[in-house]
């Protein structure tokens, strides 16, 4: 079985008109796969009906592949339950946090407030969570921090710290409402946010998940759903390996859209929901937005591809790559674009991505133009004089310059690869940023 | 505890048994032996492996399971009337196979090293700070003198929060600033509890997610610098395929010794606990199952599949 769905869709989906039995071997692999990413079982067989019915029945637009079209279709099936678009919430007032234990409420609370108050608005927090030693602590640093006033009770009643901390913020824009972390089947638990409920009246109410969440998703949703009217959901903790498949339960059983993700450990680590990238992440489609937007190939020019395929590949190539690669998020989904290229291409590869890029374009931006280009073997006293000028060890010029060999090496294998049609390395070469 | 796994595992022994017995019936009446083949079972194999994935069972785990079934019966003579025990058999055996890992003797570990030092790490959320604070406990009801240490002086008030489980318990927590390095924090632990001849230390560390080469460095400089006897780590039962990926990558960081799955009174579906001892061949030490400091249950593989199986 293939990894991802774009390698189920490149070896089932090869027909140019739709066909009952690729469309069925399509859906039985992309239940698996479903199913390995935390999503409901009900949930996958609704989706695969939906999906094998109208790949069946609608007809095939002209001009567009079977490939291209289900891909529409589960786009357009995943996105019917997670939501379309980036919602706001400017104009709500009382915003609470709900969510099992440790799914991250606080610090989505906080960079709830951040995100509030760099649209301009005046944000005031309320810790309504007084089961977990020191959570309030935790909410009143964060908040110290960032300048966003946190109201809590000394005498660690909830009800009371909501009382004078809704009427002390009654004047802000946005109070934002951090509550404990429970199980939502728990008889006392769920009668105290119940009771919380009523007193806070929030015009909003977001259900706090982590993105590594099994099958449990739906389930509590869905009760916290019964006692808070859930409004809206948020994913957290998508920096890790999980895939967010329980994201789509508790939207399915709340009907509530996604509208924010957490993407990392720093306070600004928080975006507003993107289809897009949030559906290809979850099913490990690198191509998703290309295959979405049907990119017009047809204006590469065969020499430029060519060109690439030659592996003439210039220093400063792999410096805009660099740049490209930047702005594009994840390099494993850009790899994935390839047939079987992922595989090939060493760890070290995907981890210079983290930090170590910035360091790569001062090092390039050091060197003269004949030696971007790449041609000649760059020597010691060279390595010397390009360390001194971007600031770095020779060390990390040789580490560089060793990179820089691998895509190059790497660019040249990508004529050869199987399966890619010159499209394709044309359209992801510019994703890539290589200017042509 | 584990009702959908159980639910699961009834539901597919009471399906095969069916499979098996009708194929058995499809033979004249005077036989009551029939050999099953693949194809008398497969449509069931398929059903089981959805249906335990359902509760969080990893592949890996269901292939097993599934593997051994078909040992057990295709191409074999099966009595009527036996066809339910064999298959019930054959998944107890199979489970407690996965399960059998070399188990880790808490005890004996802390009775072993003067002052035996004991961290705790996993993903954001996944309950450290409370179980280190539930093993604290424990063992100071076994009469073991314990000292915490403040590990994780990233998130914002993990400190206090360490505090007042030192507070409750009457335990001292040795800590430094927020922003402090991790490995010096626990090495001034250790430095107290032999001065004042404590017998465990019990270091907290900062959630950290398992793709952050940076923090999962850190990790290794615990490990290196401070030489941890027990590395517990702690997952989050209500995490679904993810755990176990998110194990295998701690695992490989800092070699773990054995995991606590927490919040088991929230999930009924037990598949981590499968998943983590077959994948990882690591044993599950405890589990945690509430809120307070005695919700901490000790892990015994023949009372979880007994469980799992009975009526």
């Amino acid at each position: 079985m293939g990894k991802s769905i774009s390698d189920l869709m490149r070896r089932v989906l090869t027909k140019t008109t739709v066909d009952r039995e690729s469309v069925e071997a399509l859906v039985k692999g992309l239940q698996r796969i479903l199913l390995q990413s935390d999503v409901d079982i009900q949930l996958v067989y609704k989706l695969s009906q939906n999906i094998r019915d109208r790949s069946l029945n609608q007809k095939l637009p002209e001009g567009v592949t079977l490939r291209e079209h289900v891909t529409r279709i589960i786009y357009e099936e995943i996105v019917n339950l997670l939501g379309e678009k980036q919602e706001t919430l400017i104009g709500k007032k009382r915003i609470m946090l709900v969510g099992l234990f440790g799914s991250g409420k606080t610090t989505s609370a906080v960079r709830l407030g951040r995100y509030l108050q760099k649209q301009g608005l005046k944000v005031g927090m309320i810790a309504a969570d007084y089961h977990r030693p020191a959570a309030p602590q935790q909410l009143k640093q964060l908040g110290d921090q960032l300048n966003i006033p946190v109201h809590y009770s000394d005498t660690k009643d909830p009800f009371e710290a909501l009382q004078s901390g809704l009427s002390k913020f009654h004047k802000f824009d946005s109070i934002i409402v951090d509550t404990a972390g429970r199980d939502a089947l728990d008889g006392e638990m769920a009668k105290e946010l119940k009771r919380m409920y009523e007193m806070v009246k929030p015009d909003e109410v977001l259900l706090v998940i982590p993105a590594d969440i099994g099958r449990i998703a739906g389930k509590q949703a869905e009760e916290f759903h019964k006692l808070t009217r859930v409004t809206g959901v948020i994913i957290t903790k998508t920096d890790g390996t999980a895939k967010g498949g329980g994201a789509l339960s508790a939207c399915s059983a709340t009907s509530a859209k996604v509208k924010f993700i957490g993407v990392g450990e720093k306070v600004e680590d928080f975006e507003p929901y993107d289809p897009v990238r949030f559906v290809s992440r979850l099913l490990g489609m690198g191509d998703l937005q290309g295959l979405l937007e049907r990119a017009k190939e047809a204006e590469f020019k065969e020499e430029d591809v060519e060109k690439i395929m030659s592996g003439k590949f210039s220093l400063q190539d792999f410096y805009d790559q660099i740049s490209g690669m930047q702005k594009m998020g994840p390099l494993d989904q850009v790899l994935d674009m390839i047939p079987g290229m992922k595989n090939a291409i060493p760890e070290n590869l995907i981890e210079i991505q983290k930090g170590k890029l910035k360091k790569y374009k001062y090092i390039i931006d050091s060197m003269t133009k004949e030696e971007r280009k790449g041609e000649d073997e760059i020597h010691s006293s060279r390595i010397k004089r390009v360390a001194k000028g971007a600031g770095v060890n020779e060390s990390e010029v040789r580490e560089m310059l060793k990179q820089y060999k691998q895509s190059k090496k790497m660019i040249k294998k990508l004529g050869g690869v199987k399966g890619m049609k010159r499209g394709n390395l044309a359209k992801m070469a510019k994703k890539l940023g290589i200017k042509m | 505890m584990f009702n959908i796994l159980k639910k699961k595992l009834s539901n597919i022994v009471q399906s095969i048994t069916k499979s098996v017995s009708e194929t058995v019936e499809k033979v004249p009446k005077k036989i009551t032996e029939k050999k099953i083949s693949e194809n008398d079972l497969s449509a069931m194999l398929e059903d089981l492996e959805l249906s335990l994935l359902e509760a969080d069972v990893a592949l890996e785990v269901s292939d097993k399971i599934k593997e051994d079934l078909k040992k057990a019966l295709i191409g074999k003579d099966v009595k009527r009337t036996q066809a339910k025990k064999i298959v019930e058999e054959t998944i107890r055996k199979s489970l407690l196979e996965i399960l059998d890992v070399p188990k880790i003797d808490l005890e004996k570990v802390v009775k072993q090293n003067h002052p035996c030092l004991i961290i705790f790490l996993g993903f954001n959320g996944s309950g450290k700070t409370t179980t280190l604070a539930k093993i604290g406990s424990k063992l100071q009801k076994k009469k073991y003198s314990c000292v915490f240490a403040a590990g994780d002086s990233f998130r914002s008030a993990a400190i206090e929060q360490l505090e007042e489980h030192g507070d409750k318990l009457g335990i001292k927590v040795i800590k430094h600033k927020y922003g402090a390095d991790s490995a010096a924090v626990i090495y001034d632990a250790v430095e107290h509890a032999k001065a004042k001849g404590i017998d465990v230390v019990l270091a907290d560390t900062a959630g950290r997610m398992h793709t952050n080469q940076n923090l999962m460095d850190e990790l290794k400089k615990i490990d290196r610098v401070d030489k941890p006897h027990l590395k517990l780590l702690v997952i989050d039962s209500i995490t679904g395929n993810d755990a176990v990926e998110q194990a295998r990558k701690f695992d490989e960081a800092v070699r773990i010794d054995g995991v606590i799955l927490t919040k088991i009174d929230v999930n009924t579906k037990g598949g981590a606990i499968l998943s983590v001892c077959k994948i990882l061949g690591k044993p599950i030490v405890a589990l945690g199952v509430g809120q307070e400091y005695k919700d901490l249950k000790e892990f015994d593989r023949e009372e979880f599949v007994g469980n799992l199986l009975n009526d």
